[in-house]
C-alpha cells in the first residue's frame, strides 16, 4: 500500500472521488487520525519492546477473531513484510494458545481484550509484566488490540452502505 | 435494577499511570492533543505510557465525538452509552449517559434505557440509533443495507449515518481500553 493511500479505501476498493469516498472526506480529520493511529500502532518508527512482527500478529489475530477477511489478509501481508510470516500459523490456529512463549501470551491477551474485555483482570496485565513487557509495551498492545475492532466496525458499516447504493 | 447508573463511577488503573511532573516531552505533547478537561485524568496518564498511539487515538476520539454538524451530539452520546452497555463498560456508560442527559434534559428517557434497554424506546429516531449501535457492536459482519435503511427511515442523512458509524466504532475501542487497563469504582465503593 503506498504511504498516501487510505487503508479503508484500499480494503473497500473505493476511490476518494467515489460517493462513499466523498462522504468520508467530509470528516477529513477522522480519516487522518484513523490512519495515524494505524501507523503508530502497527508500523511505528520506534516500536519499543513490541516488535513490528508482534504488532502485526496481534492485529491479524483480532481481525481473524472478528471475522473480517479483507482486514485479516492485509495484516497477514503486513506480518510477512515484517519478517514474521512464521508466526501466522499461531494467529490462525483455533482455540486458546497454550504456550508460555511471548507470542502465545500476546495472543491469549488479544483474545480476551478483543472478544471478552469485561472478563479481563489485573492478572492479565501482570502476566505480560512477568514476561518482561514494559508499561509502554502493555499500553501499546492494548491500544492495538482495541483499535482493530474500530477498523472492523467502520469497514462493516461502510460495506453495508456500499451494498445499499448498489441495490 | 441493572448495574448501569447515571451516578458518577470512578476508575482505578491496573498499571501505574505516568506522573505529570516526570512525563517526557513526547508524553506531554500527546496529552496536549486530548480534551483539555481530561489531560490530567488517570486514564489519559495511563495511556501516556505509549505517546504515539495516545496522540493519534485521542485526536480521533475528539473529532468523532465533537465534530461540528452532522449527527446531533446527544445522538452520539446515546449511541456510545448503548455500545458501552452492550460491552459491559459501567464506567463509560455512566459518563455518556450523563452527557446525554446534560444535552437533552431528558433524564427519565436515559434512566429507562439504563434499567430496561432500548427495545421499547418510544422515540423512533432514538430507537433506530440504539438498535443500529447494538447490531454493529455485537455482530459487525452481519450488518447489511437493511440496517442502514432503518436509519434512513428514521430520518438520518448520509453524514449523520457516517458520524453514527464512527461513534459506535470508537466505543468498540474505548470500552476495551477502559475495561482492560482499569477497574470501575462503583458509587458505593467511592
Amino acid at each position: 500500500m503506498p504511504d498516501d493511500e487510505d487503508l479503508i479505501d484500499s480494503l473497500l476498493g473505493t476511490t476518494p472521488d467515489s460517493p462513499l469516498g466523498v462522504l468520508r472526506r467530509r470528516r477529513p480529520e477522522a480519516l487522518r487520525h484513523a490512519q495515524g493511529a494505524y501507523r503508530e500502532l502497527v508500523l511505528p518508527a520506534d516500536p519499543g519492546g513490541l516488535s513490528h512482527a508482534e504488532r502485526a500478529v496481534l492485529a491479524l489475530r483480532v481481525a481473524l477473531r472478528e471475522g473480517d477477511a479483507a482486514l485479516s489478509a492485509r495484516y497477514r501481508a503486513v506480518l510477512e513484510a515484517a519478517g514474521g510470516g512464521a508466526m501466522a500459523a499461531a494467529a490462525e490456529a483455533p482455540g486458546t494458545p497454550g504456550g508460555q512463549d511471548r507470542v502465545s501470551a500476546l495472543l491469549r491477551y488479544a483474545d480476551r481484550v478483543a472478544m471478552a474485555p469485561d472478563s479481563t483482570s489485573k492478572a492479565d496485565i501482570e502476566g505480560l509484566t512477568a514476561l518482561g513487557f514494559t508499561p509502554r509495551d502493555i499500553v501499546a498492545t492494548t491500544q492495538l488490540v482495541a483499535f482493530v475492532p474500530y477498523q472492523v466496525r467502520v469497514l462493516a458499516a461502510l460495506r453495508a452502505m456500499l451494498q445499499e447504493s448498489r441495490a | 435494577m441493572t448495574r448501569f447508573t447515571l451516578k458518577p463511577v470512578g476508575w482505578r488503573p491496573r498499571l501505574d499511570p505516568v506522573k505529570a511532573e516526570t512525563a517526557t516531552p513526547a508524553q506531554l505533547a500527546a496529552l496536549e492533543a486530548c480534551p483539555p478537561a481530561q489531560r490530567r485524568s488517570t486514564y489519559f496518564l495511563t495511556l501516556a505510557h505509549d505517546p504515539g498511539s495516545l496522540g493519534e487515538r485521542g485526536a480521533l476520539f475528539n473529532i468523532v465525538m465533537y465534530a461540528e454538524g452532522g449527527l446531533d451530539r446527544a445522538d452520539r452520546e446515546l449511541a456510545t452509552a448503548v455500545v458501552s452497555m452492550v460491552n459491559g463498560c459501567v464506567f463509560c456508560t455512566s459518563v455518556h449517559a450523563k452527557r446525554f442527559v446534560e444535552l437533552t434534559g431528558d433524564e427519565p428517557a436515559m434512566q429507562r434505557i439504563l434499567d430496561e434497554g432500548w427495545a421499547d424506546e418510544p422515540d423512533p429516531r432514538r430507537r433506530a440509533v440504539a438498535a443500529f449501535a447494538e447490531a454493529l457492536t455485537r455482530a459487525p459482519g452481519e450488518v447489511t443495507a437493511a440496517h442502514v435503511a432503518t436509519l434512513r427511515a428514521a430520518g438520518l442523512d448520509e453524514l449523520e449515518i457516517l458520524d453514527l458509524v464512527h461513534a459506535v466504532a470508537m466505543f468498540a475501542n474505548a470500552n476495551r481500553l477502559m475495561l482492560t487497563l482499569g477497574d470501575p469504582l462503583l458509587p458505593k465503593q467511592m
